[in-house]
């Protein structure tokens, strides 16, 4: 009887060094909200389990609701738990991480959203102004108040880059339309989404438009009949009627992208320094879309395609031109980008010269918001 | 006047939850007891009322049994509460600080698989604010034209003489620290069933703390909590209706409600009206013992 024991601990012992042997890769994510946001870090974490399921040898682990401030404590925890890559996905875990990668030389960090990097260290992020461009042309094409909503969660430049290409897209159609932001200062908190979607929609706001982690704009929306654009994830669903567009992420074609060219020693702890991943709807990275499948909402196909704008003098539908560009900015060598000169600020000021694009570094450091963009916008250069 | 009545729809509308809570923490804490657990009531009581209201998956639930599950949920929680704090003689602050842990842990947790879900059987919002207001107007009918009230509050007062009087000091706390937390349970309902129709780990976002200050605002007495929940919803409100507006930077608003329930507990402390608390809050009753 004892011996059946032994052995059947010893067979789990060998056998339990052979699984850890075959998972030799084990990717570690630090999430900054609950899994179940419906935005951001849900994303992620469906992008996590894509991975697990694409790369043979491959375990994963998660931590969510991570404080900044707990950032290293709890890479300490998943290193000595055996995790050789390490994602930290968001912007203020950037300082934090790099420090991480000084104090483990052997494990690879990858930090989503950030600048800075290590040879142990590189750099991603799925980005979506372009998307919110096209966005931006349809809620011109909707608006019949000429004011267009925004919630949005803290004033760093990817918003400002977001709600700078959205109010592009949106003047581009109709020029005196305005974007009128209401900044929540939260990524997640529902209570406070919901309040600023109301009182955009009670300033006369007939069309909302928002980055933050929820579906709550969109569920607020709704409930007042007024079309909104899904953010992040599919949030069709909550709003078959009203959602028209939005913008959705896949993560997952980065992370495997990364775990592969780790697990086949492409990358290693020591020449991460100048790798950054910049994908767009060119990597599959983003897409446009009520849902994945759905660019435009067939509810509103109507009504867009009746609309017009002039692109170098010619008419054109909304619907038409939204199409056009989608499928250029899905092409191997995208010929339109939203922030080519000349643009200027809101106040007037060139910010990019004729004929120029704004560089991937000058997008991710931008400061200024675009011309019809209303609110108060800190950090704003003068 | 159409922003007038716009904003006061919206008061009542953010308003609700905070009544409800606040209302449950007067009733258990004119008892004498004290349950800084709202919070995790409440996200307990989002959670049960959603899952019932989710039903089969379709999202087509009971909406009544959803609400009566979210009362169940805060109650039994708020049962937990009552006995480390009635029958076992704990802290009372520390048993409820424990019970807003392990709620928002628990929730969080069983909440998993309903993360992301959208809910098609909304019940309007309505019957919630009206039946708080008229909770409101019971409670303070209760609490000063019944013998129920005068046992309530004498417990919470002066529990020896209670017991003296051959009221069941135990009973009565139990009771109302369970009607307490189904309050609790059923302001979470309203969140996950009307306010967002939908579950998400951390939705209550620090209403239950703003609902146990309130309770000091208001100087325990449920009349008030009604303006109460109604200022409190206007200033939340307002911070996004006047920004933009007003040449002041958004984080200032952001800040608001904090600075604001740190003002208002200046405000009720100069007002004297921590001499309001029942006499014996946050004391254990412990028999012969003076």
């Amino acid at each position: 009887m004892r011996k059946t024991w032994l052995l059947g601990i010893v067979a789990t012992l060998v056998l339990g060094m052979g699984m850890a042997q075959q998972a030799n890769l084990k990717a570690c994510f630090i999430y900054v909200g609950p899994i179940g946001d419906v935005g951001w870090t849900y994303a992620h974490d469906e992008a996590r389990r894509a991975a697990e399921k694409a790369i043979p040898g491959l375990s994963t682990q998660y931590v969510e609701s991570v404080k900044p401030a707990d950032t290293l404590a709890t890479v300490d925890r998943l290193v000595s738990g055996g995790c050789n890559v390490i994602f930290t996905t968001s912007f203020d875990f950037m300082d934090p991480t790099l420090e991480a990668a000084k104090k483990y030389p052997n494990v690879i960090f990858a930090h989503a959203s950030g600048f800075k990097r290590a040879p142990n260290m590189l750099t991603y992020m799925a980005d979506f102004y372009q998307i919110y461009y096209l966005n931006g042309l349809m809620a011109g094409a909707l608006t019949k108040s000429g004011k267009v909503g925004y919630v949005a969660a803290f004033p760093i430049p990817e918003l400002k880059r977001h709600i700078s290409a959205f109010a592009l897209g949106v003047r581009a159609v109709n020029p005196r339309a305005t974007v009128n932001v209401k900044w929540i200062n939260a990524w997640f908190d529902p209570v406070k989404a919901r309040e600023a979607a109301e009182a955009l929609m009670a300033e006369g706001n007939d069309i909302l438009a928002f980055t933050e982690d929820t579906a709550t704009v969109i569920q607020t929306a709704a409930r007042r009949k007024v079309p909104s654009f899904s953010h992040y994830n599919s949030m069709y669903k909550y709003a078959p009627d009203y959602v028209v567009s939005g913008q959705l992420v896949d993560w997952s074609v980065i992370y495997i992208d990364i775990l592969k060219k780790v697990q086949n020693g492409t990358y290693t702890p020591n020449n991460l320094q100048n790798v950054d991943y910049w994908w767009l709807a060119k990597e599959k990275a983003v897409m446009l879309g009520a849902q994945v499948g759905m660019p435009i909402n067939p509810k509103f196909e109507a009504a867009l395609k009746q609309a017009t704008l002039t692109v170098n003098g010619k008419r054109m539908s909304v619907y038409d031109r939204v199409m056009e560009l989608y499928k250029d900015i899905q092409s191997q060598n995208p010929k339109w980008d939203p922030f080519t000169g000349p643009i200027r600020d809101r106040n007037g000021v060139l910010r990019v010269p004729a004929g120029r694009r704004m560089t991937v570094k000058e997008l991710n450091e931008m400061q200024w918001v675009a011309p019809g963009v209303v609110g108060q916008v800190p950090d704003e250069p003068k | 006047m159409e922003e007038i009545v716009n904003a006061l729809a919206r008061a009542l509308s953010f308003g609700t939850p905070l009544l409800i809570a606040c209302l449950g923490a007067i009733l258990n804490e004119r008892a004498g007891v004290v349950n800084l657990g709202v919070e995790g009531m409440m996200a307990l009581g989002a959670l049960a009322g959603f899952a019932v209201a989710f039903g089969g998956g379709v999202g087509d639930g009971n909406l009544w049994l959803a609400v009566l599950a979210a009362m169940l949920a805060g109650g039994v929680a708020a049962l937990l509460h009552g006995f480390v704090t009635i029958t076992l003689q704990a802290n009372q602050f520390v048993s409820g600080l424990a019970l807003t842990m392990v709620g928002l842990g628990t929730a969080g947790l069983l909440g998993k698989r309903f993360e992301g879900q959208p809910l098609f059987n909304q019940p309007p919002e309505w019957p919630f604010t009206l039946g708080a207001v008229g909770l409101a107007v019971l409670l303070t009918f209760v609490f000063y034209a019944t013998r129920l009230g005068l046992s309530l509050r004498s417990v919470g007062e002066n529990p020896a003489a209670a017991d003296l009087l051959g009221l069941n000091v135990s009973v009565v706390r139990y009771a109302a620290v369970v009607a307490g937390g189904a309050l609790a349970g059923l302001a979470g309902a309203y969140l996950s069933l009307v306010y967002r129709p939908s579950w998400t780990d951390g939705m209550t976002a620090g209403l239950g703390w703003i609902a146990v200050a309130l309770v000091i605002f208001v100087g325990w007495s449920p009349l008030r909590a009604v303006f109460g929940a109604i200022f409190f919803g206007l200033l939340y409100y307002l911070q996004f209706r006047l920004q933009g507006q007003a040449a002041i930077p958004s984080e200032v608003f952001a800040s608001l409600p904090y600075l604001l329930v740190i003002l208002v507990l200046a405000l009720s402390g100069l007002r004297g009206q921590q001499g309001n608390a029942p006499e014996a809050l946050g004391k254990p009753y412990r028999r012969g013992e003076r």
